[in-house]
């Protein structure tokens, strides 16, 4: 006798149930509906008139009290973590061969501007205010853009959430606020706005790739992540 | 004993070690093949062992292939090349380990 297996309809009722029990990422559904579907089998194998709502719920006990709680906490850890470091990655490239003769080329322009407009203190405050204020509009272009991709796919995958939409940098956004506030029209050192113009580049450069660059390859690193994400899209 | 904080330090060692030993492995897989090795003595919770094939996956010592098997979507987890190396000095750490506990709980025979 062939052991028995579960259906297709069954299996869109572990979806379901994954659903039901706050995981809303396709990719962690994906791997728990596998392993809930396995661990039923098994189950099955032991005694096959159990029913599969019966066995499910036992193999959901062993998960804990807290259910699947903790493995979509630590898994949207774990990407966050590999998000940054692809971040990180992009921007290392910008002080790196041949870009960062660029990269310096900038900061120098910069560094002029501001040592010329120094005493024009609201053109100083104007540039930081640029850098906040684009990268809110970014976000939310980026987020609108992924809600509606998602209401196509009617599927949301972690990694993809994080791309678009994103939260974590937003943080760091009320330091050029606050150095907007706090700067002066006064004479300052040539090291103050030398730290000024690598700052502001510093800024607009991680802007860019947050905004621009991890997005524009977003499909190449989600199908590195996923490489369940070409065949169910 | 079964899920004693002593083991859970080493839970990553454990799934890199299997995955060593057996090329590529989905998650059911490993809980059950660790349960069959320790006959039951040792039993991988579910809850456990998820996030630490993320964190591994994450870390670059992991990495993902995903088939379709009966009606459903199976993700394996190998070790990448930076994954196998590191499992190599892990077993070491660990070994290391084993020693000097052997040494710090059995009294010593002087003479």
């Amino acid at each position: 006798m062939h052991p028995k297996k579960l259906n297709a309809e069954q299996i869109e009722k572990l979806y379901a149930f994954t659903r039901q029990h706050y995981v809303e990422y396709y990719d962690l559904q994906t791997e728990l509906v596998d392993h809930l579907a396995n661990a039923i089998e098994a189950q099955w194998e032991q005694n096959s008139k159990r029913s599969f709502e019966e066995a499910l719920q036992i193999e959901f006990k062993k998960f804990g009290v807290f259910g699947f709680m903790e493995v979509v906490e630590k898994r949207q850890a774990a990407l966050q973590k590999k998000y940054h470091k692809l971040v990180w990655n992009e921007l290392k490239n910008f002080f790196r061969w041949p870009k960062i003769i660029g990269t310096l080329a900038t900061i120098g322009i910069v560094f002029y501007a501001l040592k010329l407009f120094q005493q024009d203190v609201v053109i100083v405050q104007m540039a930081f205010v640029v850098l906040v204020v684009s990268f809110f509009v970014g976000i939310f272009w980026l987020s609108r853009k992924n809600k509606k991709n998602r209401q196509k796919t009617g599927k949301k995958w972690l990694l993809k959430e994080i791309i678009f939409g994103y939260g974590s940098i937003t943080g760091l956004m009320n330091l050029p606020i606050q150095v907007a506030l706090n700067v002066k029209g006064e004479n300052y050192s040539d090291w103050a706005l030398l730290f000024f113009s690598f700052f502001i580049i510093f800024m607009a450069l991680g802007e860019y790739v947050v905004l621009v660059l991890i997005p524009s390859k977003a499909e190449t690193f989600l199908k590195e992540t996923y490489p369940e994400y070409n065949f169910v899209n | 004993m079964k899920n004693s904080q002593l083991y859970k330090g080493s839970l990553t060692t454990i799934v890199m070690k299997l995955l060593e030993e057996n090329g590529r492995m989905y998650g059911y897989e490993i809980t059950q093949k660790v349960k069959e090795i320790t006959q039951g003595e040792l039993k991988i919770t579910e809850g456990a062992l998820y996030p630490a094939l993320h964190k591994l996956e994450a870390d670059g010592v992991l990495e993902v292939e995903v088939e379709n098997v009966d009606n459903r979507l199976r993700k394996y987890y190998k070790l990448t090349e930076k994954g196998t190396t590191e499992t190599v000095n892990r077993l070491a750490e660990l070994e290391d380990f084993i020693r000097n506990m052997q040494t710090l709980v059995q009294p010593k025979i002087t003479n």
